[in-house]
Order: structure tokens, then C-alpha cells, then sequence
């Protein structure tokens, strides 16, 4: 079967081609982001700060990974309900479920590593 | 949209296809799956500050180079995807090889780092801190040894012949969302797990 | 994976399906397309309406199980210091009760009206993919065998003929006997015994069974209308399948995960659940009511599915405020995700979550009674007719608004807190679940059934079973309210006289045998109905909705032309609307494409069989269980494998009714 057996529409290689220079850059900053997280965490500052800063490079990746990698803003709007409901769903019910287990009730003094 | 895998007779109401939308859903009930895991572990975390100090046992280093490699090889899936749906089969066969390598190379990482931790003492029944560790990174695992199997499947598909651009890019995308999937999960995973332990 | 499609040549369009050959898969192996073996017909096809009939059968199989569970129960209960039963016996019964009702009785027999009815509700050849759909219905069979396998085990050592030994060696629980929710720590090895880890199991291979289906429900229902089937145009049950699936797909990883802890911690020995190592009981809870709330309203919006199918058909009107039933079926479904806590307001949450879930589980009222007003307002002015699937739904609307406002007084933190764990509970989620539920399921049965099997209902017994059930059933629950409000507790075994719950124990036991042999009587008039010589015809309720406008039993290819649709209630536009709404037909003369039949489906879900069991049994000490496991891994593997590499084959159709016309 040879790769030229399907003659693929000129506008559709040309699409192709774009994303290509998307995927390129993509890799490219998140591999700098990951250097970046990296050396983030030892560095002297506030660790409030840094937190913030690691939560939000690593929501960029994730949605960078997402939107270009997995094609999701080329495609329809259905696909990103579907995957969003689910993600909304879990991210509300585990943030809830971590604040109802935070409580001081919810382990006492005595169990190990306390 | 591109072709359809197989001649069917479904009308497809919302120009979206089938397979393509059974892995987005299959992947945001994924979320809940991955959601369990990591809340567990964080909650017991929270719960046990001084149960276990992983700062001393994780290798920063090790997981920054693992999550470098899983990127690049999701970046290669991307890659693999596009050279299918331009129909470029041996561009196609190059990349894929290339995520099946750098999936093994992550595997192998973790598989170190397992006998390492288990080696320094933290077993899956160490404390709450093992058993949700483990289980959590062992389910992300599982997940890439599944990704590795699909993908290397779908190699020797494409050697066999049978693998037409026309038809399989469906297939090869599908795969490709469940790779970029299994790379995001360990994005998180990476910041929650390891990176922010090491907040000073 | 490459497709072959049989085309047979134009002068072979006689719709003769016996004339058609069986193709070689892409694996070189024949299909079991067109076989004359009524077994391998029935084992390796995809068609939804087969698959639809064998989940309704098995799942009745199973409601007589429970039923009968239910019935040894309540005898147990009869009298103070009852002996019947032994007390682990007794704890084995209500687990299996409630795990046999939820899983193995109510949401097949849910799948079962999915399968049968969706794809011929929306104009489909069949659902998005046939073959997962086989595999869904097999992997319920393996979860059904699994979890009920402990009866065997227990019936062995009762014989002296089987002891566990390993680890957990001197337990003799091989049913599992720790409640339906599972609560830790009693799920934990030093507590119960390998019946846990049959149930562990069994679950887990029902939730990959159900999360299959749904995730196929959802595609179908999106992707597979028929044109001009607008979303806002499908009929309720479709809409209220779609809701429950995307409940499914996203609680069942919940309990998934919960159950993987669980088994982590009686096989690994790790520390999720147990209390020596750290361990919160109180995070299963969590989880488990994560899955276990969604749960409630996967069970029960089917059911308010039927009963807005029904409700129109028989009062001759349109269903009062469809988008407004409809959003809030989705309301429901939505919030059924935030309330899961109100489970545990007796746990000690802490004011605010209390009041934040108490608040939203009040909020759940506010969609349920609209739909509650909208059933009321569709017969409002209507055409009644009191056929036996209407007066099974009218049961329904009343029954079931009975178990709502006592669940409305649960949703009170200070009232639930004395409620908890009482009979108050036990009369609440009955009438829900059988007030509701069950009437409802018979509803759908009555009305349903002759499209399935093309033979309609003789004789007055649905008046009898319709009398026996909702009498039954009032008898039964409503004393129970008392009871529970005079403090009896829920699963104790026995009770002593002299606390006031005899007379009403009494009449709840007479009860329950008065709905038993309603059920029963059921059970006879689906029998009296497949012996029935009297055909259904296409249309025996003059009802609404597309289903109805095919044969019945439906062909193979559910329509001969795919109906164009113009209408919300299509059919019922098409008998009697203006020009302008009636059915259109698309032009099919090229064949239609069929699914082929596989084998692989039916081989890759009895893979866990051997792992399900194999894995349990390692718990009790039973030597190379281990490998049993790993061999059922490899069959699920090996079979996955093959299903991929076969190809989806398929062959074309050409019936007579098509070809005539075109």
C-alpha cells in the first residue's frame, strides 16, 4: 500500500501542514515549561507564590495538551461538552470531597503519622 | 470531518464520528477514574503531614526527565496522527515507533523508581502514603502499558498492509486522544504528586 | 480495519435472509452471520432488539431472586425472636437483596427497554456499535455468575464439602453478608470473608458491563437519529436514557476505583479502608455515595421515562411541557452529583456541609415535582384510558410521590438524623424503588411487550397483578414508616416483643406476600402473553411515538425505509397531524447495511468468569485460583484483540418493502 494511494484534497494537507508548526511549538514550551517548574520549586520565594505559579503552569499544559495535541479547538464544540462535563464534574466533586475530608473530626490525634 | 472507518448507514446528526466520540466520552469518565486517585491520595496526604517525608525518597530529577519524555512522545502521537490523515504511511510507521520508545522509556522509569522506593522501604502497605502512591501512579501506569500494547498493535497492522489512510485515521486519532489523554493525567500527577512536595 | 460488504446482486432481491452466505472475517475465521443454529444465532448477535430480550429475561430471573430473598426476609421478621434464619444468613440475605435488585434486576431491565427501544425510537438501524453492545450484555452475565457464585460456596460447606483456608481462613461467609454499600470496615479481611471479595468482583465486571452500554447509548442517541430528528423532537425515554447514561459514564468510576481500594486493601494489604494503618472508613462512604447517589436516579429516570411514554399514549395528548420534563430529568441528573452527602448527615460532616447538602437535596424536589405536575396536567382534560400500562403509571405517579415526600423529610439534617438507619428509610426507598420503579417497569412492560414479541395481552389478570402489587406494596411499606419512627432499626435480625413493632411486623410480612404473588402473577400473564395467539399489529395503542410505526415484532432491520421525521410525536403526527408533519421515508435501494454477528464479544467478556472468580476464590484458599485469573486477563485480552483485528464486516439487505417502492 503505498502513502500516495489516496489522493488527499490540497486545503486538507495545507490544514495538516499549520498544525504541524502548532504541534512544534507546543512541544517546544512545554518542555521549557517542565525546565521551568523544575527549577521553580527551589527557588527562594514565598511558597504561596510558587504554588500558584506550578498550579497554573501545569492548568497550561493541561490545556495546551488539550486544545492543539488532541486537536479539540479544530474540532466540533460536541467533543469539548463531552470531555468537559466529565472533567467539571470530577474536578467539583473532589475539590468538595477534599474539604469535607480536611476536617480536624475526621482524624484524631491518636492514628499514626499525626 | 475526515472519511468514515466503515460503510455504515448511521446518519451522523452532528457531522461528529462515532469512535471519535466514544473516546471523548470514554475520556472524561477517565476524569472520575483519575479524580478518585488523586483526591485520595491528596486527602490522606493532607490528613498525614508527618506519616511520611516523600521528599526524601522522590528523584525530582528523574520524574522532570519522565514527564519530558511523555510530553515529546505525545508531541510524536500528534505528529503520527497528522502524517495518517495526510496519508503518509511510512511518516505515519517513523513517529509511532517513536512513542512506543519514549512510552517504554517512561515505563522503564517507573518501574526504577517502583524498586527504588520499595527498596528504601515505602511498600504498598507503608502507611496511607503507599498505598494511595502506588495505586494511583500503578493505575497511570497501567494505562501507558495499554497505550504501548494499542500502539504497537496498530504497527503491525500497518506492516500487515491492511492500514489504508483513507479508512484508519479514524482509528489512529482515536488512539492518539487516549495517548494525549494518558499525558495530561501525568501533567497533573506531576505537579500535585511530586513538584509541590518539594515547596520549600 | 477494513470492511467487505456482501452486495447481492439485483436479481437475488427476494429479502430471502437465508440466501445470503456467510462472509470469512478479516481473520480468516467464517462469521456467524445467517446461522441456522438458534445458539450461536443467539450468542455471538449484535442485533439490539435480541440482546434487549435476553437482558429483560435474565433480569426478571433475577427480580424472582431477590423477590424470594425478600419474602425469606420478612418471614424471618414475621414474629419476635424469629429463628428462621441464621443471623449471618440473614445479613448474606439483605446484601444479596439489595445488591440482586439494584444490579442485577432494575438497571438490566432498564437496559433491557434501552436496547429494545432506543434505536427503533430514533429511526436506527441499531446502536453506534453493535458489537460493544453484545459485550455489555455478556460482561452483565459474568457479574451476575460471579456475584452469586457464594451460593454455591456456602451450599458446599454447608455439606462439610468446602472450608476457606489462606487468608481468609475460619470465615465461613462466602455470600456476602456486609450490606449492599459495603460500608468499612466490615468489608475488611478480619471482618468478612471471601463473599466481600465475590462482591468486589461481581461489581466490578456489572460496572464495566454498564459503563460499556452507556458510553454506546450516548453515541447512538447523538449520532444515529433519524434525519429530522431534532434532539428537542425525541421522545421522553430517549432523552431520559441519554441522561442516565452520562450518569453512569461518569459515577461508576467512583465506586470502580473505591472497589479497586477495597480489593487492594483484602489482597495487598494496603491501608485505603483500615483503621490499623490509617485508613478512613468514612472516605468509602464518600466514594461510595459518589456513585451511590447517582446511582438512586440511574435507577429511577428510566422509569420517569416510561411513565412520560405512557402518560400521552393513554389520554390522547401530547405530554404536557416536554422541554420542561426533559430539562428537568437533566436537573435531576445533574444535582443527583452534589447531594451524594446527605447519606451521611448521622457522620458528622460539620455544620456547613450539612446545611449545604441538605439545602441541595431539597433543591432535587423542585424538578421531580414538575414533572410530577406535568403527568398530572397531561391527563388534565385528556382522553383517559385505563389499559394496563396506564394503570400501572398512574400507580406510579401516585406511589412514587409518596416515596418522594418522605425522602423530602430525609433531606432535613435534625429529621434524618432520627430516621437514620430505621425502617422510616427502609418504607421510603421501597416506595420509590417499587412504587416507582417496579410499576413503572411493569408499565413499560405492558405497553412494550407486544412491539417486542408481536403477540398481544389476553384477559383481565393485569387488573389482578395491578391490584396485587400497589395493595401488596402499600402494606407492606406504609407500616414500616411506624416502625421505623418507633425505633426499629434496619437489618437486626431479630427483635424482642414488647417494643410495640409486632402487630405491624405482622402486617408488613402479609404485605410482601401479597406483592410477591403479584409479581408472580405477572410472571403467568408474560407467559399467557408469548402463548397470546392474538397479534399486536403495528400499533395496538394508537400511540405516538416511532417505535410504533414498524412491525412487531420489528425486522431484523427495524425499518425497511428509514423514516424522515417532521414531528415531535411522529408517529402520532403521521396518523393524524396535517400534511406538512407526517413521516417521510428515505430512499433505501441500495440495501441496507447490517452489522455482522461475533463471537468475540461473547469470548472476551467470559474472560471474567475466570478472573472474577479466580481472584475471590484466591481469597478463600482455593490452590492455582491465581491463574484462573490470569488466564481470564489473557481470554479478555486475546479476545479484545481478535474483535479488533476482524474487522466490523457487515452484508446488505434488500426487503421487499424497500425494493418494491423504489
Amino acid at each position: 500500500m503505498s502513502d500516495t494511494a489516496h489522493t488527499i484534497d490540497k486545503a486538507h494537507l495545507k490544514a495538516e501542514n499549520e498544525k504541524y508548526y502548532a504541534f512544534v511549538n507546543l512541544a517546544l514550551i512545554l518542555a521549557a515549561v517542565t525546565g521551568v517548574e523544575l527549577v521553580l520549586v527551589y527557588l527562594p520565594f514565598p511558597s504561596v507564590l510558587i504554588f500558584s505559579i506550578l498550579i497554573s503552569l501545569s492548568l497550561f499544559k493541561f490545556v495546551g495538551v488539550i486544545a492543539w495535541f488532541m486537536h479539540l479547538i479544530y474540532d466540533k464544540i460536541l467533543m469539548t461538552f463531552a470531555f468537559g462535563t466529565g472533567l467539571s464534574i470530577a474536578v467539583g466533586t473532589y475539590t468538595a470531597l477534599m474539604f469535607l475530608m480536611a476536617g480536624e473530626n475526621v482524624a484524631p490525634q491518636e492514628i499514626p503519622g499525626r | 470531518m475526515s472519511q468514515e472507518a466503515s460503510h455504515d448507514d448511521g446518519h451522523h446528526n452532528l457531522m461528529v464520528n462515532n469512535k471519535k466520540l466514544i473516546m471523548w466520552l470514554f475520556l472524561g469518565s477517565d476524569c472520575m477514574f483519575f479524580g478518585t486517585l488523586i483526591s485520595t491520595h491528596l486527602i490522606y496526604r493532607k490528613l498525614y503531614p508527618n506519616e511520611f517525608e516523600p521528599t526524601q525518597l522522590f528523584s525530582l530529577e528523574l520524574t522532570s526527565f519522565s514527564t519530558f519524555i511523555l510530553l515529546m512522545s505525545s508531541f510524536l502521537m500528534a505528529l503520527s496522527v497528522s502524517a495518517m490523515h495526510k496519508g503518509q504511511m511510512k511518516s505515519f510507521r517513523r513517529n509511532v515507533v517513536g512513542v512506543i520508545f519514549f512510552g517504554l522509556i517512561f515505563l522503564g522509569c517507573q518501574v526504577y523508581e517502583f524498586t527504588h522506593f520499595a527498596h528504601e522501604g515505602l511498600l504498598v502497605s507503608t502507611g496511607t502514603f503507599g498505598s494511595t502512591f502506588y495505586l494511583m501512579t500503578g493505575t497511570h501506569g497501567v494505562h501507558v502499558a495499554i497505550g504501548i500494547f494499542w500502539l504497537i498493535s496498530m504497527l503491525f497492522y500497518s506492516q500487515s498492509g491492511k492500514m489504508e489512510a483513507h479508512k484508519n485515521a479514524i482509528d489512529v486519532e482515536v488512539a492518539g486522544l487516549y495517548w494525549h489523554f494518558v499525558d495530561i493525567v501525568w501533567i497533573v500527577i506531576f505537579t500535585v504528586v511530586y513538584l509541590i512536595e518539594f515547596i520549600a | 480495519m477494513s470492511t467487505k460488504i456482501t452486495d447481492i446482486p439485483s436479481t437475488l432481491q427476494q429479502s430471502d435472509l437465508n440466501q445470503l452466505k456467510p462472509e470469512k472475517s478479516d481473520i480468516g475465521l467464517t462469521r456467524p452471520d445467517h446461522s441456522k443454529n438458534v445458539f450461536i444465532d443467539w450468542l455471538t448477535t449484535v442485533d439490539h432488539k435480541k440482546i434487549g430480550l435476553m437482558y429483560g429475561t435474565l433480569a426478571l430471573f433475577f427480580l424472582l431472586v431477590g423477590g424470594v430473598e425478600a419474602l425469606v426476609i420478612r418471614t424471618q421478621l414475621a414474629v419476635p425472636e424469629n429463628n428462621l434464619v441464621s443471623a449471618q444468613m440473614y445479613n448474606q440475605l439483605f446484601t444479596m437483596h439489595g445488591t440482586t435488585m439494584i444490579f442485577l434486576a432494575i438497571m438490566p431491565l432498564n437496559a433491557a427497554f434501552f436496547n429494545f427501544l432506543v434505536p427503533l425510537q430514533i429511526g436506527a438501524r441499531d446502536v453506534a456499535f453493535p458489537r460493544i453492545n453484545a459485550f455489555s450484555l455478556w460482561s452483565f452475565v459474568a457479574g451476575a455468575l460471579v456475584i452469586n457464585f457464594g451460593w454455591l460456596l456456602q451450599a458446599l460447606e454447608a455439606f462439610g464439602l468446602f472450608s476457606a483456608s489462606g487468608p481468609t481462613a475460619g470465615m465461613n461467609d462466602f455470600v456476602p453478608a456486609m450490606g449492599w454499600f459495603g460500608y468499612a470496615p466490615l468489608t475488611s479481611k478480619e471482618f468478612t470473608g471471601a463473599g466481600t471479595d465475590f462482591w468486589i468482583m461481581g461489581l466490578q465486571i456489572l460496572g464495566v458491563a454498564s459503563i460499556s452500554a452507556s458510553f454506546n447509548f450516548i453515541v447512538t442517541i447523538i449520532n444515529m437519529r433519524a434525519p429530522g430528528l431534532k434532539m428537542m423532537r425525541l421522545p421522553v425515554f430517549t432523552w431520559m436514557t441519554l441522561i442516565v447514561s452520562l450518569l453512569i459514564i461518569f459515577a461508576f468510576p467512583a465506586i470502580t476505583i473505591a472497589l479497586a481500594q477495597l480489593m487492594f486493601d483484602r489482597v495487598f494489604g494496603t491501608n485505603f479502608f483500615s483503621v490499623a494503618g490509617g485508613g478512613q472508613p468514612i472516605l468509602w462512604q464518600h466514594l461510595f455515595w459518589i456513585f451511590g447517589h447517582p446511582e438512586v436516579y440511574i435507577l429511577v429516570l428510566p422509569a420517569m421515562g416510561i411513565v412520560s411514554e405512557v402518560l400521552p399514549t393513554f389520554s390522547k395528548k401530547p405530554l404536557f411541557g416536554y422541554s420542561i420534563v426533559v430539562f428537568s430529568g437533566a436537573v435531576i441528573g445533574f444535582l443527583g452529583f452534589a447531594v451524594w452527602s446527605h447519606h451521611m448527615f448521622t457522620t458528622g460532616l460539620g455544620k456547613i456541609a450539612t446545611a449545604a447538602f441538605s439545602l441541595l437535596t431539597m433543591a432535587i424536589a423542585v424538578p421531580t415535582g414538575v414533572k410530577i405536575f406535568n403527568w398530572v396536567g397531561t391527563l388534565w382534560g385528556g382522553r383517559v384510558r385505563f389499559q394496563a400500562p396506564m394503570i400501572f403509571a398512574l400507580g406510579f405517579v401516585w406511589m412514587f410521590m409518596m416515596g418522594g415526600f418522605s425522602g423530602i423529610m430525609h433531606s432535613s439534617a435534625p429529621a434524618d438524623a432520627q430516621q437514620q438507619d430505621s425502617y422510616f428509610v427502609i418504607a421510603h426507598f421501597h416506595y420509590v424503588a417499587i412504587g416507582g420503579i417496579l410499576l413503572a417497569i411493569i408499565s413499560g412492560i405492558y405497553y412494550w411487550l407486544p412491539k417486542m414479541i408481536g403477540k398481544m395481552w389476553q384477559g383481565n389478570l393485569n387488573l389482578w397483578v395491578a391490584v396485587m402489587t400497589v395493595v401488596g406494596l402499600n402494606i407492606t411499606f406504609f407500616p414500616m414508616h411506624f416502625l421505623g419512627l418507633l425505633g426499629m432499626p434496619r437489618r437486626y435480625h431479630t427483635y424482642l416483643s414488647g417494643f410495640g413493632w409486632e402487630t405491624y411486623n405482622m402486617v408488613c410480612t402479609i404485605g410482601s406476600y401479597i406483592l410477591g404473588l403479584g409479581v408472580a402473577l405477572l410472571v403467568v400473564d408474560i407467559i399467557l402473553c408469548f402463548r397470546s395467539k392474538k397479534p399486536a399489529g403495528n400499533d395496538p395503542w394508537d400511540a405516538r411515538t416511532l417505535e410504533w410505526a414498524t412491525s412487531s415484532p420489528p425486522k431484523v432491520y427495524n425499518f425497511a425505509k428509514t423514516p424522515i421525521v417532521n414531528a415531535r410525536d411522529a408517529l402520532w403526527a403521521d396518523k393524524y397531524g396535517p400534511e406538512s408533519r407526517k413521516l417521510g421515508a428515505m430512499d433505501e435501494a441500495h440495501g441496507i447495511h447490517m452489522p455482522s454477528q461475533s463471537w468475540m464479544p461473547l469470548i472476551a467478556s467470559l474472560g471474567f468468569i475466570p478472573l472474577g472468580l479466580g481472584l475471590s476464590l484466591m481469597q478463600a484458599g482455593v490452590p492455582y485460583a491465581g491463574y484462573a485469573a490470569i488466564f481470564g486477563l489473557v481470554t479478555i485480552t486475546f479476545g479484545i484483540s481478535l474483535w479488533a483485528i476482524e474487522g466490523p464486516g457487515g452484508y446488505h439487505l434488500h426487503p421487499k418493502e424497500a425494493v418494491e417502492e423504489a
